[in-house]
């Protein structure tokens, strides 16, 4: 059906291209806090370990801000993690798993999607 | 809706690295960032090499959950590109988008389908025959579009303006179009027919 060319590369330039400036680890460790009162520590190492920048990969706004849809971030505009440790806002991730019928796969990796449980 | 936040992001963004990846992503209007127009430098080694290919990009609705259309403006010869409409055989166009990708991805995807042919998946039927049973007629066609078509910018920014403004359009629009496409003298004359 078609080619499929520099998947590596793409990979490559995602993961440059994923930052925006001036978002800074202590501005989203703060948010972290903000947005998520029941303190899940182990979901927030793996995805700084898995390198992916503080933006959503959807909309490309900061994980401490909020996705297009809302106007304020924090428990209204959540964070939501894959079973491949890739996050994003819960909006924009829900926005594209209900647009990939049956299987939606992870923007990030490709993998089958699945909320982690 | 677009996310028309996202893509003037993404336009920062890709031309902010204009001087190493060469790409480029203008709005075709200021007033409607649906409608846009990218640039790729042919790749080196091939017969688009020295050439400057532009892509029509319309972003659909749902963009980015949809990938956006993309489509050659510049004629090209190559088995993956119609010659005649510059539709553009590339899976991620397609079935294998993913949100993540951006425009500069994408172009990055269509300048390495230039590099890399593949005439078993073929868009331009015509194209991909030759490539496949006459490899040296291919390279010197794709060669001869390249040099006629991709490399329009041989003529000076006034010897364009006199072109045009010969041709009864007011300098001032003149000069104004031909920056916003770029100086491509071919896309500045449409726009400036089309009001
Ligand atoms: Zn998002
Ligand atoms: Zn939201
Ligand atoms: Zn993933």
């Amino acid at each position: 059906m078609g080619n499929s060319l520099v998947a590596a590369k793409e990979k490559h330039n995602l993961k440059r291209q994923s930052t925006f400036g001036d978002d800074n680890e202590s501005s989203w460790d703060s948010a972290v806090m903000g947005w998520n009162p029941h303190g899940k520590w182990h979901a927030v190492a793996s995805w700084t370990w898995d390198a992916q920048d503080e933006t959503c990969g959807i909309c490309r706004m900061a994980f401490d801000g909020c996705c297009p849809d809302c106007k304020l971030p924090g428990d209204d505009c959540p964070l939501i993690w894959g079973a491949c440790n890739h996050a994003f806002h819960l909006h924009c991730i829900l926005k594209w798993v209900n647009s990939q019928t049956p299987q939606a796969h992870c923007p990030m990796c490709r993998r089958e999607w699945q909320f982690k449980g | 809706m677009v996310d028309f936040a996202r893509v003037q992001k993404e336009l920062q963004e890709c031309n902010r690295d204009f001087e190493v990846s060469g790409i480029k992503v203008m709005p075709k209007s200021d007033a409607n960032l649906a409608h846009l127009l990218g640039t790729i430098p042919g790749p080196l080694g091939t017969p688009y090499e020295g050439g400057s290919f532009k892509i029509d990009i319309t972003l659909p609705d749902g963009y980015p959950f949809e990938p956006p259309k993309m489509q050659f403006a510049t004629k090209v010869w190559h088995p993956n590109i119609s010659s005649q409409s510059g539709a553009i055989c590339l899976d991620i166009l397609k079935d294998q988008w993913s949100p993540a990708l951006t425009l500069k991805t994408a172009l990055l995807s269509v300048q390495a389908l230039l590099s890399a042919p593949e005439p078993d998946d073929p868009q331009d039927a015509v194209v991909a025959q030759q490539y496949l049973r006459d490899y040296p007629t291919f390279m010197g066609t794709a060669r001869y579009w390249t040099e006629a078509f991709a490399m329009t910018s041989s003529l000076g920014v006034e010897d364009k303006v006199l072109k045009l403004v010969e041709m009864g359009f007011p300098e001032a629009l003149v000069r104004s179009t031909l920056v916003s496409v770029d100086g491509d003298e071919n896309m500045a004359l449409e726009k400036l027919c089309s009001g």
